[in-house]
């Protein structure tokens, strides 16, 4: 009714109409009725003319309104067919468009995942190829230290030592990086020792990798060792954290390591005096050294350290943490659990040795009397050794032994026990002291005895069942050299001008 | 012992010196004795502590190197600094050395020679 015309207007000008012509009508009529008619007439003709009046309002009224209804009812019902129309279209596009974003979508996914594949076999690729590259560096890197090692005791020379040793310090850090490349690519690590690893070598181990070791202090009087599963890890570690330590305080400052063992396991400290750390910092560096972020996304391409430290820390189960130094710097933790840490026994060879042998023979507890007498030690030690050819005087030696060679019988006697003579002392000097390790002194082949690499090492090592065979060893070996001193002498005597007695 | 073995120790030869590679001081050749004069501390460098051990009786510089496994001239670096500490004290063998007897070592000149 508000869009279309009103009937209202229409309608009140057909009453308006219809009411005038009626009026007009009934005033004709009243005026020309007789006068006592009149008033009867004029009521009537009125009531009359107003229903007249009101009925063709009404029926102006309903077919106009009729008609405006009629139009809007057309108007709607076109409207509707339009927007079902649009819709039937809508739909269809909607079907269209989603059959075509499906297969957008599945391309999409296709490409995504193919695109990953690639990426994943190359971070793969990457990986495997960074991790041979390490490991071969690694394999090099021992190689050269082992035969830097080799030069180091071939040349004397003290300019030519220095120099051996320059380099022999540039290769273990170019070893340790190649180590921490091999840590985060996830290669096995460079070495492994067969056996546990003291402190004091870990330490030292540990501050031989960097850079600036002059500078680090090592205060341990920890006799505990180190698994040799996890020694090379926890070297590893550590020399990353004593890198950070050193490269993160002035160059003059020095770097304290200490070692404390307590209830669960060993704790080193890296104590510098060098930049306090932010709590940022500290928790960024807790963080990368939880070795809970596994993957390389997180590294910073120059730091490597915090994140090697994390995975070694995360392989052996050890426990970093950071905090402010008492020294003014940073000072990091590492716990060491104590399935890591084991003890060997006194590292000294004295204390398990010395019970078992005899006294004079032990190289420790010295003997006043041949505190004096003791030192030709090495000239005439290995003069028997010298003079005797191992394998021929062995066995017709053996048996005039006792009664040929007085000095060969001394040195038997001193090594048994008895009063020490001058020759004696040096021989015991020199018999024990191979007898350390628990065999004949081997000959070279210039007929000099061989010493043995690692012997006071393995002299350390107490293993129970041959320390209560040395003694008698001692005794056999003492004779032996008795044996073949007098076959020596023997063979000299025999055409020499004044033959004195012997079993000839 | 060219070869890396398991055996090997994993400190290298710089770090027990500190860096240095000459000793400074001409106090020890290869055949000076060295004799212990205190105890060993504890906290003490292990070579230093394995060398007053060692050299109780008097002990020549070879042996000692050969002993501790070690080039002489890091040996020497060593017993430098605990001499420097008084902790050992050198000697020249010549004092304490007896000549063997001249007859001996004419005797076995001939027999080198009949050989």
């Amino acid at each position: 009714m508000t869009a279309s015309p009103s009937p209202v207007r229409p309608s009140a000008l057909a009453l308006l109409i219809t009411a005038v012509v009626t009026g007009a009508f009934c005033t004709v009529a009243v005026v020309t009725a007789e006068p006592g008619s009149r008033a009867v007439l004029g009521w009537s003709l009125g009531i009359a003319a107003a229903l007249l009046s009101a009925g063709a309002y009404a029926v102006t009224h309903s077919v106009l309104r009729n008609r405006v209804l009629r139009e809007r009812l057309a108007a709607l019902n076109t409207q509707i067919s339009a927007q079902e129309a649009n819709a039937a279209r809508r739909s269809a596009d909607a079907v269209r468009l989603d059959a075509a974003h499906a297969a957008d979508r599945k391309a999409l996914i296709a490409a995504h995942t193919a695109e990953l594949r690639r990426a994943e076999s190359a971070r793969a690729a990457a990986l495997a190829a960074t991790a041979n590259a390490a490991g071969r560096m690694q394999a090099l890197a021992t190689g050269m230290l082992a035969d830097l090692r080799d030069m180091e005791h071939r040349h004397a020379d003290e300019e030519v030592l220095g120099d051996l040793l320059h380099l022999d310090h540039r290769t273990a850090q170019a070893g340790r990086l190649a180590d921490s490349i091999a840590v985060l690519t996830g290669a096995r690590s460079g070495r492994r020792w067969a056996r546990p690893i003291v402190m004091e070598s870990i330490l030292r181990g540990a501050m031989g990798r960097i850079g600036g070791y002059q500078r680090v202090r090592l205060h341990s009087t920890s006799d505990a060792a180190v698994a040799g599963h996890a020694a090379e890890g926890v070297m590893h570690a550590l020399a990353e954290l004593l890198d950070n330590a050193a490269n993160f305080s002035p160059p003059t400052a020095e770097v304290h390591v200490y070692v404390e063992e307590v209830p669960a396991g060993v704790i080193i400290t890296v104590e510098d005096s060098g930049l306090v750390m932010s709590d940022v910092q500290l928790r960024r560096a807790e963080q990368a050294v939880s070795g809970r972020l596994s993957d390389l996304a997180g590294l910073s391409g120059t730091r490597l350290g915090l994140a090697v430290v994390g995975r070694l820390a995360r392989k052996h189960g050890l426990t970093v943490s950071f905090r402010p130094s008492a020294r003014g710097g940073t000072g990091a933790l590492m716990l060491l659990p104590h399935e890591l840490v084991t003890h060997v026994a006194a590292t000294p060879a004295a204390a398990p040795l010395a019970p078992a042998l005899d006294g004079p023979q032990d190289l420790l507890p010295p003997e006043p009397a041949t505190a004096e007498s003791g030192t030709p030690a090495a000239s005439a030690t290995r003069a028997p050794a010298r003079g005797g050819e191992p394998e021929t005087a062995h066995e017709p030696a053996a048996e005039p032994a006792s009664g040929t060679a007085r000095p060969a019988t001394a040195t038997a006697g001193s090594a048994s026990g008895s009063t020490a003579g001058s020759a004696s002392g040096s021989a015991t000097g020199s018999a024990t002291g191979s007898e350390t390790s628990g065999e004949f002194p081997q000959f070279g082949e210039s007929g000099l005895p061989k010493r043995k690499r690692g012997r006071a090492l393995a002299a350390a090592h107490p293993e129970g069942p041959d320390a209560p065979a040395a003694p008698a060893r001692a005794t056999t070996a003492a004779s032996d050299a008795a044996a073949r001193f007098s076959s020596f002498r023997q063979a000299v005597r025999a055409n020499s001008p004044t033959p004195e007695g012997n079993s000839e | 012992m060219s070869r890396p073995g398991r055996d090997d120790s994993p400190d290298r030869l710089y770090t027990l010196t500190g860096g240095r590679s000459r000793s400074g001081s001409d106090a020890f050749d290869l055949v000076t004795l060295v004799v212990t004069e205190s105890e060993p501390a504890p906290g003490m460098q292990s070579e230093h502590a394995a060398i007053l051990r060692m050299c109780r009786f008097p002990t020549a510089v070879v042996e000692i190197a050969a002993e501790l496994g070690l080039p002489v001239t890091v040996v020497r670096i060593l017993l430098a600094d605990l001499h420097d500490t008084g902790r050992i004290s050198a000697r020249h063998p010549r004092s304490a050395h007896r000549l063997p007897d001249p007859d001996i070592l004419e005797q076995v000149l001939v027999g080198l020679r009949n050989l």
